[in-house]
């Protein structure tokens, strides 16, 4: 690839990742939904939201951030409730192997947003959603005694434009794509008996605001549609 | 700023279609370079576009199993005297120490230290052995890695040797858990195969 | 000493930042990059504890593997230290200073009033989010961007009365506990020597050091804090000091090293042998950063370094090592080996010593 094709390769994958909406929803094969009288485990989420000023750096907003996680968590609950499913939570006791877990998925997640379909697409699987955490889940079915395991990561932020296109081939590889001034979520559900993630959803969006509840519930919705009870 | 990249889209998505980022390697005899090969007994994934990863910066190619947040092996193909290891991370960092023919293994691994500590990740260097790689009497050595920019611990195996006062390295790295066992054996297997062809 | 302080109103203003300064507390408390030695915790959080006094139960000290000189107390009682500053501390009575400093802005809330103060919440945001979050995974990166900091730098810098009021507090409070309050200028003017030691690379220190950044040493504060110190006696704890550091050094050292800010590290190095001149692993320490420097001159003033070092208390195995690098480069290969026996000899169980019997064998 000569210097001019490779630059422009980069700036048109750039581009590409700066589109204004992405959905993407995603199942292992054979997983269908969470049956009912199943146990699942909401790990604490790992959300954060910013306002991100024109020198660039992003100032968490512990407000927002603070009203996202209780309407994403009571929101979560009456999803649950209306399809008999159970929802417990994880006692943050700051064990080592949660915690190194908790790294894990997140890296594990930055990996099928990046790769499971689109640009980035890994050929060797084949456009299915096939990554695991490993046998450690087991810890979590031990202290909650949940079949599965809810994972939130929500960045949501409100960026000139800017800072958009800078930001994003950096951080291609980095984190979670944040040009910024978008809603960035990834759910996944995991398989604690396997360490499978059973399915994947994450929404790229300009639109949302989680620090409403109603407007909160609509984020909800569209990320977990077709999930599992096709609501 | 929108209305611009909203305008660019139709080149872009013109440039897309030329772009194949994440290609297959197939099992089999796989070339790296011109000068350097492997035989690959399973399905791996190339990066055609090396020079964003962060985690290898300047490495001249890029495989992957799993993806580049996750798993990373990485060819540095004959290095030659003068020339640094990889390459400096963010525009005006601090020079990387150069490559001298004649370095030991212990020196190299410093080399290697250097590159991928550049983002503020901390190394350790575990094992330090000979190995033969390449058809020579290389070296291996074992690393664990705690990333900076999300504390994810990683461990690394790697293998070097140098041939005709080149330096090739061929490095892999993954999560500390459960991935790096996972294609630990398959990354032995493979450099098992390697070889190094200037 | 005012009263300790009642948790704010969490819908107000301040408990706000209270349960945002305590998020961060939790991510530092899962960070990879946590330091977990017990005896140097509880050397530091002895001394924090100590100087603190009834306000003791609301402090809680973290401990920070990061090569940079830097220290921080937060309005909820969270006090960071980094590895880079206690490795720069030559005893209790230093370290004191520092803490003393720091909680003399804490019981005095100038953060607080600093974050009042800020005109907008971008400030505010940066204050909290970035002076806080150094260790914690950031999107705009990593922590150390001269840019963020030269940011904060400006805006946390306290007003020259706050750090004079910090000053004079943190030297009440070491007096009080019986440290010799004559060490806390004495910190500053080891910074500054460092800083000097190279003009380029002293920017960039300044510019890597929110501690530094935001405490501009101005020769005025040391020369008062001397004046102030007078002639009180008082403890220096060396011995102390060096014991519950011990364990973490090497790892300080290692670290240190890597920034690859030779002329400073050689400046550090150089005024902890003045302090112990018998310390084999510093003086280890100060050939290898001439080895890894590796200009005109460099291996032959890293062998002097390491000669010295062989018959200096504490000095490791790896100091043959080094040694036999460096011979076997300059042709020396007779001394090389005869190094190299020396390490293996030390260390029979070192994980590279095949390869090292190979070099011997090679030549």
């Amino acid at each position: 690839m000569n210097g001019l094709s490779r630059a422009l390769c980069g700036l048109a994958i750039s581009l590409a990742l700066a589109l204004p909406a992405f959905a993407q929803g995603s199942r292992a094969d054979g997983f269908t939904r969470l049956p009912p009288g199943a146990k699942v485990m909401l790990m604490p989420p790992d959300v954060e939201l910013y306002a991100i000023s024109a020198g660039g750096i992003p100032e968490p907003r512990e407000d927002w951030t603070r009203a996202a996680l209780q309407h994403i968590k009571e929101l979560y609950r009456e999803r649950k409730a209306k399809a008999k499913v159970e929802v417990v939570e994880l006692p943050d006791d700051g064990d080592e192997t949660i915690e190194e877990l908790k790294r894990l998925h997140g890296a594990v997640t930055r990996a099928i947003a990046l790769h499971q379909s689109g640009q980035f697409a890994l050929p060797s699987k084949r456009g299915k959603l096939d990554w695991s955490l490993g046998p450690d889940v087991g810890v979590l079915r031990q202290k909650t005694a949940a079949d599965y395991a809810l994972f939130l990561h929500i960045r949501d932020s409100y960026a000139t434009p800017e800072r958009m296109l800078a930001v994003v081939v950096g951080a291609l590889f980095r984190t979670i794509v944040m040009p910024g001034g978008r809603q960035e979520i990834a759910a996944s559900l995991v398989d604690l008996k396997t360490g499978q993630v059973l399915w994947f959803h994450r929404l790229q969006r300009a639109t949302g605001d989680l620090r409403e509840r109603e407007p909160a519930r609509e984020t909800l919705d569209s990320l977990l549609y077709d999930a599992e009870t096709s609501q | 700023m929108m209305r611009a990249l909203r305008a660019l889209l139709p080149l872009a998505l013109l440039a897309l279609a030329s772009c194949a980022p994440m290609v297959m390697v197939a099992p089999g005899p796989a070339a790296v370079r011109d000068d350097f090969s492997v035989t690959v007994d399973s399905i791996w994934n190339r990066l055609t576009y090396p020079g964003i990863v962060f985690m290898a910066p300047g490495a001249s190619e890029i495989w992957t199993a799993e993806g580049i947040p996750l798993d990373v092996l990485a060819f540095y193909i004959g290095v030659r005297e003068g020339d640094a290891l990889g390459r400096v991370l963010e525009r005006g960092g601090k020079p990387l120490a150069s490559y001298r023919a004649g370095m030991t293994p212990h020196e190299i691994v410093e080399l290697y230290e250097q590159l991928v500590t550049q983002d503020g990740s901390a190394f350790t260097l575990g094992r330090l052995a000979p190995h033969r790689f390449g058809g020579a009497d290389g070296f291996r050595f074992e690393y664990a890695l705690t990333r900076k920019h999300d504390g994810l611990a990683l461990s690394g195996v790697a293998y070097g040797a140098v041939i005709g006062k080149r330096l090739t390295l061929m490095a892999f790295t993954a999560p500390r858990m459960y991935y790096f066992a996972k294609y630990l054996p398959r990354v032995e297997a493979m450099a098992g195969t390697a070889q190094i062809k200037y | 000493m005012p009263p300790r302080f009642a948790h704010p109103d969490p819908a107000s203003d301040e408990g706000g930042w209270w349960s945002q300064m305590d998020r961060e507390e939790q991510r530092l408390r899962a960070s990879g990059f946590l330091i977990r030695d017990k005896a140097l915790n509880e050397m530091v959080s002895g001394i924090a504890c100590r100087l603190a006094g009834a306000h003791c139960p609301d402090l809680r000290v973290y401990l920070v593997r990061t090569p940079l000189f830097n220290a921080m107390m937060a309005p909820n009682g969270m006090m960071q230290i980094w590895s880079g500053l206690l490795l720069r501390m030559t005893n209790e009575a230093q370290l004191a200073a520092v803490i003393g400093h720091e909680m003399g802005h804490y019981l005095e809330r100038h953060s607080i009033d600093r974050i009042r103060s800020a005109k907008t919440a971008t400030a505010v945001g940066h204050y909290l989010g970035l002076a806080l979050g150094a260790v914690r995974s950031s999107n705009a990166g990593h922590f150390a961007n001269a840019a963020d900091i030269a940011l904060i730098a400006g805006f946390l810098s306290y007003g020259r009365d706050q750090e004079r009021e910090a000053d004079r507090i943190g030297l009440n409070l070491m007096t009080q506990a019986g440290y010799a309050p004559l060490e806390a200028s004495r910190v500053w003017e080891q910074m500054l020597e460092e800083v000097r030691a190279d003009p380029m690379e002293g920017e960039d220190f300044w510019r890597a050091s929110i501690l530094f950044a935001t405490h501009p040493p101005a020769r005025e504060r040391r020369e008062t804090l001397a004046e102030l110190a007078g002639s009180a006696g008082g403890r220096t704890g060396e011995a102390e000091y060096r014991a519950a550091l011990a364990a973490q050094r090497p790892a300080f050292v290692s670290d240190e090293l890597k920034r690859r800010k030779f002329l400073q590290t050689r400046v550090l190095f150089e005024r902890l042998l003045k302090a112990v001149p018998d310390d084999g692993e510093i003086q280890y320490a100060l050939g290898e950063a001439f080895r890894m420097r590796d200009g005109v001159g460099d291996a032959q003033s890293a062998l002097d370094a390491y000669r010295k070092a062989q018959a200096m208390r504490g000095s490791p195995p790896e100091l043959y090592r080094s040694m036999g690098l460096l011979e076997r480069q300059r042709g020396q290969h007779a001394e090389a080996r005869a190094s190299f026996a020396r390490y293996l000899e030390l260390k029979p169980g070192a994980s590279d010593a095949e390869l090292v019997r190979r070099y011997m064998a090679s030549e």
